[in-house]
């Protein structure tokens, strides 16, 4: 039996960016996702107006607290 | 509540934020004009009734009205919490803050008890329909961290303060007998060392790392600041129900654990500014930077008093102490805050309407030259201030004029950034209007 290939992951570093980069670069990135790939998305805190954009554009997004501090966001379509 | 009516939600209308932001500057000038007008007789001490009502156009008309609009506006971007009906909620502090704070103000410095009440009367409806959505969004929000529950506590010594004042009002209008100066130590105090401190602690944590991109404010200080903060300002309050020695003994310590707690967030911001990623002029954070040197010297002011009982009785001292704090650390934070928020609201709102290219980039929506020269006012303002103190003429017309500007540059800046707001916005209505044809 064949598997499904494993998702792309886009990988997307706004750690040292000044706002408004970080929302820039996501929405940019997310516009420009291809069919079945995803967005890795490493920030030092949590972008609550990002999640509304990406809720209002059919995107969802899983937040994970990493060691440092800081936040990985996975979003898929 | 909907999917939909909750993302429409979770960027208040820009109107909401503009009106507290574009109304403060105007108690600038008001107190500028207020502190000409009254002249060398209000420098008398800090109880003078020109002191007095310049102190409230200050911290209501200046502060409390930007900082109000900015929790509204900040409550949904570092919380993920919604004020709801925002548009609403925000008529219903605006209005009677500005006009409560004029009334206030001008019951404090005539002396009149009819502004007084109605004061009183709308002051306590503005503020405790904030406290009310402040609270209820923050109850509600996603995030539960250091600085959710730092604001929490500022949101709760802003209910005291609100309280105290409303005794003093009272007091002054002959409503009712009360200490009065026990209450006003105590409003003071809560008014300043617990609500704005802590709300600025609160904001900091996140905020500074995000715009000044700063290390991270360490753990450590972050989870027991603002919590010992609070402890401390509540035994302080609590020591004149102890008897006389042990009263004064709790006094002094929890005051030194106050000096200390808000020595450690100054020191540590300078540190963390210091320690920047990227070394680039930043007006915010030189304004910044003059709020916190304002602050230290306004701890070591306070501690030499504690050593030397010609610094405490001396009446210029309370009068420098609370010129460091207010003009010096409170609207130094503030002012260089809006720089950032400012621009960006605006960048934030223009690209959920316009195409990407016609989007103004966040740094071309205030000119930073614009910026400076309202820091290099504002700079002039604190040693003009506390010169006037002690020298009264001609300083104190100098630091009036000072003021008068600082108000003046801030709302020049606000009302360009607004113009291009409104631009932005007309081009895209224009564009929706010719799509639809």
């Amino acid at each position: 039996m064949q598997q499904e290939p494993p998702a792309t992951i886009v990988e997307l570093d706004v750690r040292d960016l000044e706002p408004p980069e970080p929302m820039q670069l996501a929405l940019a990135a997310i516009a420009a996702l291809g069919e079945g790939e995803k967005l890795r998305m490493l920030h030092h805190r949590e972008p609550y107006p990002l999640y509304s954009i990406l809720q209002q554009r059919g995107f969802s997004h899983r937040t994970t607290e990493l060691a440092d501090g800081s936040y990985e966001i996975l979003i898929s379509r | 509540m909907s999917m939909a009516a909750l993302s429409l939600e979770q960027a208040p209308p820009i109107s909401v934020p503009f009106r507290f932001f574009l109304s403060a500057p105007l108690f600038l000038l008001l107190a500028a004009t207020a502190w000409l007008l009254a002249g060398s007789d209000a420098l008398a001490s800090r109880w003078t009734p020109a002191m007095l009502g310049i102190t409230h156009l200050l911290t209501l008309g200046f502060m409390a009205m930007i900082m109000c609009g900015a929790m509204l506006q900040l409550l949904p971007v570092l919380a993920g919490a919604p004020v709801p009906h925002p548009r609403l909620v925000a008529w219903l502090i605006h209005l009677p803050l500005l006009g409560g704070t004029l009334l206030l103000a001008y019951g404090l410095y005539f002396y009149a008890a009819l502004p007084l009440k109605l004061a009183m009367l709308l002051l306590a409806f503005a503020l405790a329909a904030f406290l009310l959505a402040a609270i209820y969004s923050l109850a509600r929000a996603p995030a539960r961290n250091d600085s959710t529950r730092a604001m929490l506590l500022a949101l709760a010594a802003l209910t005291l303060t609100l309280g105290l004042g409303l005794l003093l009002a009272a007091g002054v209008a002959n409503l009712a007998t009360i200490p009065v100066l026990s209450l006003t130590a105590l409003h003071a105090a809560w008014g300043l060392l617990g609500w704005t401190a802590l709300l600025v602690a609160g904001v900091a944590y996140q905020v500074v790392p995000m715009f000044q991109l700063t290390p991270a404010y360490p753990r450590l200080a972050t989870r027991w600041l603002a919590a010992s903060l609070f402890v401390l300002l509540l035994l302080w309050s609590a020591h004149p129900l102890l008897p006389d020695d042990a009263a004064s003994l709790l006094a002094r310590l929890a005051g030194m654990g106050i000096a200390v707690c808000l020595g450690v967030f100054a020191i540590l911001t300078l540190h963390l500014q210091f320690k920047r990623k990227r070394r680039v002029a930043d007006v915010t954070r030189q304004f910044w930077q003059l709020g916190m040197a304002s602050l230290l010297a306004a701890i070591v002011l306070w501690l030499g008093a504690q050593a030397s009982t010609a610094i405490a009785a001396s009446a210029a001292f309370p009068l420098v102490l609370g010129m460091l704090f207010i003009l010096g650390f409170a609207l130094s934070v503030i002012i260089g805050m809006l720089y950032k928020i400012v621009p960006f609201l605006i960048w934030f709102h223009l690209q959920s309407i316009l195409p990407a290219k016609q989007v103004p980039h966040m740094k071309e929506i205030i000119a930073d030259s614009g910026a400076r020269w309202h820091l290099r006012a504002h700079l002039l303002c604190l040693p003009l201030f506390l010169l006037s103190t002690l020298w009264l003429q001609p300083w104190m017309y100098a630091a009036g004029a000072a003021l008068m500007l600082n108000g003046i540059l801030l709302l020049g800046n606000l009302y360009r950034a607004l113009r291009r707001y409104l631009r932005g916005a007309s081009l895209a209505a224009a564009s929706s209007a010719a799509g639809k044809q």
